[in-house]
């Protein structure tokens, strides 16, 4: 379980650009819950994701993750219990090793790295089977290096790694923002399977209303660094894409007016 | 590749045709350096040359190529592994106490690199300049300031045998190759020690923290991500490699029969000719073929330098310029050749 207290952090601070990225956000996520944030650009969706990676530092606020505080933690040592995808194929593989030894590294995972031999014989069934479940091929391409492989590949390769050992939590950053329609619809499919099979604890931003909608049990939707709508059971489960879509203007346009002390009828 | 089916049979025979292609590279490559040689009238002493040095060439491939860390450190550590190695010699030590702390200064030495680089944030370019500087000054004290110490009449791994190594050879073959009993016992004992060297560190770089190494140099969000702290890898690279310089220091200094301060000067340059000569000739694929090209191109980095002064009949003060000029025609050559290309297809279009 995930939870998030009071957590701020800004840039700037203190200056005329101070920009708060989040402010006070308080989330708690059960596990095996799977939930999707959306929100526009400068929302705070990537900072939610950096100060629960570690990839940044918070201001103020705790972040604990099954009972463990982990918000001094350096980024390597929580990556021990959360996976993560990126938004770029080309962050979350190693372009020169292969697509074995990029396998090998994802199950040394919470155990750090010894001296013995980094691409066992023995873990290749382990790789052929998860590999297998993806419907690309890439089981038989174990010896192919990961830098011949498309974006949509990359990201199937990343996903398997990211999950190879179930993480306590799973990130996944508009991970089918840079893909062709094809692909992230792979991805997307690929994702729902993994999440389901392994019962994964999933957190997913998405600009994608239809993504936000297909999958998860739970929406979240952010705005100028606030959780504005926490959407989950009933209400959720007759949510579409239309409605969200309408929530999202509504709140673009509110604080379009709020900004300007501007009242009226909402621009278009 | 081809048809690839189900038992995985396709990748790997795809993989041994290439380390195949390697080796006849590699065959083809000694032979044509062993005509130049004779025909050049370069003796076998810049094969020994060479293989002294190219553990340094390996030093600045686990830097530049696998850690992706523009490491100058060699430059330090290269004369203080052999600054050690001449005093403790000196004193009396064994020669291997002194090559083992030779091998462990260097380490020491590429950890200083490490740790400017991860403390203070400062860029690898510049925290092994740092480093490199404040070496010499390192370097002077452990030689107790004389800036060049003689290893004559001291027991080092060539002196030792190299008395019943000479009579072997004049036994063997006559008096005629007595000349050259020193250097064909250098070019067996260094061979020996690079070959042992390279496969512990293939072994190494195979291993789960090598592996991770390897990634750190390429990618190392992706490092994090799979929750291996990348600076501890920065650390062992870095140390392992300029280790490996250290350990080269010594095997000079006990070839050339002094130390001397000034040793290091200039050897960045050579280490990346070495790596880049190296993968100009023999295309590697995969770590193990590029420790060995590494290692290769030291060799016909040395031999075409030895060539070169035969050929025109250079004073020995020219050498600096013709290392520069070999490294030159070595990388600029495939460079040339690209440009050549593209002209002829040009041309090839307009008269068409």
């Amino acid at each position: 379980m995930l939870t998030l207290d009071d957590v701020s952090v800004a840039f700037n601070a203190g200056t005329a650009n101070e920009i708060r990225a989040l402010q006070q956000v308080s989330l708690s996520v059960d596990d095996g819950e799977f939930v999707t944030v959306i929100g526009a650009n400068g929302a705070g969706k990537s900072s939610l994701f950096n100060v629960i990676a570690g990839t940044a530092p918070v201001d103020s606020g705790r972040i604990v993750l099954d009972h463990a505080d982990i918000t001094w933690w350096p980024e390597y040592r929580r990556s021990q219990m959360i996976g993560r995808v990126f938004q770029d194929p080309a962050m979350g593989t190693c372009p020169g090793l292969t697509i074995r030894e990029n396998l090998s590294l994802a199950a040394i995972h919470g155990r750090g790295a010894g001296l013995r031999q980094g691409v066992k014989k023995d873990q290749d069934a382990w790789f052929v089977e998860r590999l297998a479940h993806e419907h690309l091929g890439l089981e038989y391409r174990l010896d192919s290096d990961v830098g011949m492989l498309s974006g949509g590949q990359r990201q199937a390769i990343t996903l398997v790694m990211a999950t190879l050992i179930k993480p306590r939590l799973l990130l996944l950053d508009e991970h089918t923002a840079a893909l062709d329609p094809h692909a992230a619809g792979q991805i997307i499919s690929l994702t729902r399977e993994l999440a389901e099979s392994h019962e994964l604890t999933v957190i997913m931003i998405t600009h994608s209303m239809q993504q936000a909608c297909m999958l998860g049990d739970r929406i979240i939707m952010m705005h100028q660094g606030r959780i504005e709508f926490d959407i989950a059971g009933e209400e959720r489960r007759k949510l579409r894409p239309a409605d969200l879509v309408e929530r999202f203007h509504a709140l673009e346009d509110d604080a379009e007016i709020g900004e300007r002390d501007r009242p009226g009828p909402a621009r278009i | 590749m081809g048809t690839v089916n189900a038992s995985g049979q396709g990748p790997l025979r795809h993989g041994r045709d290439a380390s195949l292609h390697f080796a006849h590279r590699l065959v083809i490559l000694a032979l044509v350096a062993g005509l130049f040689m004779s025909l050049g009238n370069v003796t076998i002493a810049a094969v020994g040359q060479g293989l002294g040095f190219a553990l340094a060439g390996v030093t600045v491939f686990l830097t530049f190529r696998v850690l992706g860390f523009v490491d100058l450190t060699v430059d330090g550590a290269f004369p203080m592994g052999g600054a050690i190695c001449a005093v403790l010699i000196f004193v009396g030590i064994s020669p291997e106490v002194a090559m083992l702390a030779a091998f462990l200064l260097g380490m020491a030495a590429g950890l200083a690199t490490a740790l400017v680089d991860i403390i203070f944030k400062i860029e690898g370019l510049l925290a092994s300049i740092i480093v490199v500087t404040a070496a010499w000054t390192v370097n002077l004290h452990i030689m107790r300031g004389q800036s060049n110490i003689p290893l004559l009449g001291k027991e080092t791994i060539l002196s030792r045998h190299s008395g019943d190594f000479r009579a072997w050879v004049v036994d063997q073959y006559g008096a005629e190759f007595r000349r050259h009993s020193t250097n064909l016992l250098e070019i067996i004992l260094f061979g020996i020690l690079v070959c042992i060297v390279l496969v512990i560190l293939y072994w190494f770089m195979r291993s789960e923290t090598g592996l991770a190494i390897r990634a750190t140099g390429e990618n190392p969000q992706m490092v994090r991500a799979t929750g291996i702290n990348h600076q501890v890898m920065i650390v062992i690279g870095l140390m392992v490699a300029n280790g490996l310089a250290g350990l080269a220091g010594s095997l000079v200094v006990q070839q050339f029969g002094f130390a001397d301060v000034r040793l290091g000067l200039g050897l960045i340059v050579r280490g990346l000719a070495a790596v880049m000569i190296g993968e100009v000739l023999l295309r590697p694929r995969g770590i193990g073929q590029m420790l060995v090209a590494a290692v290769a191109g030291m060799l016909v980095f040395d031999i075409s330098r030895a060539w070169v002064f035969s050929a025109l009949d250079l004073p020995p003060t020219d050498i600096q310029l013709v290392s520069a000029l070999v490294v030159l025609v070595a990388l600029g050559l495939p460079r040339l050749q690209d440009r050549w290309q593209v002209y002829r297809k040009r041309r090839r279009a307009r008269t068409e």
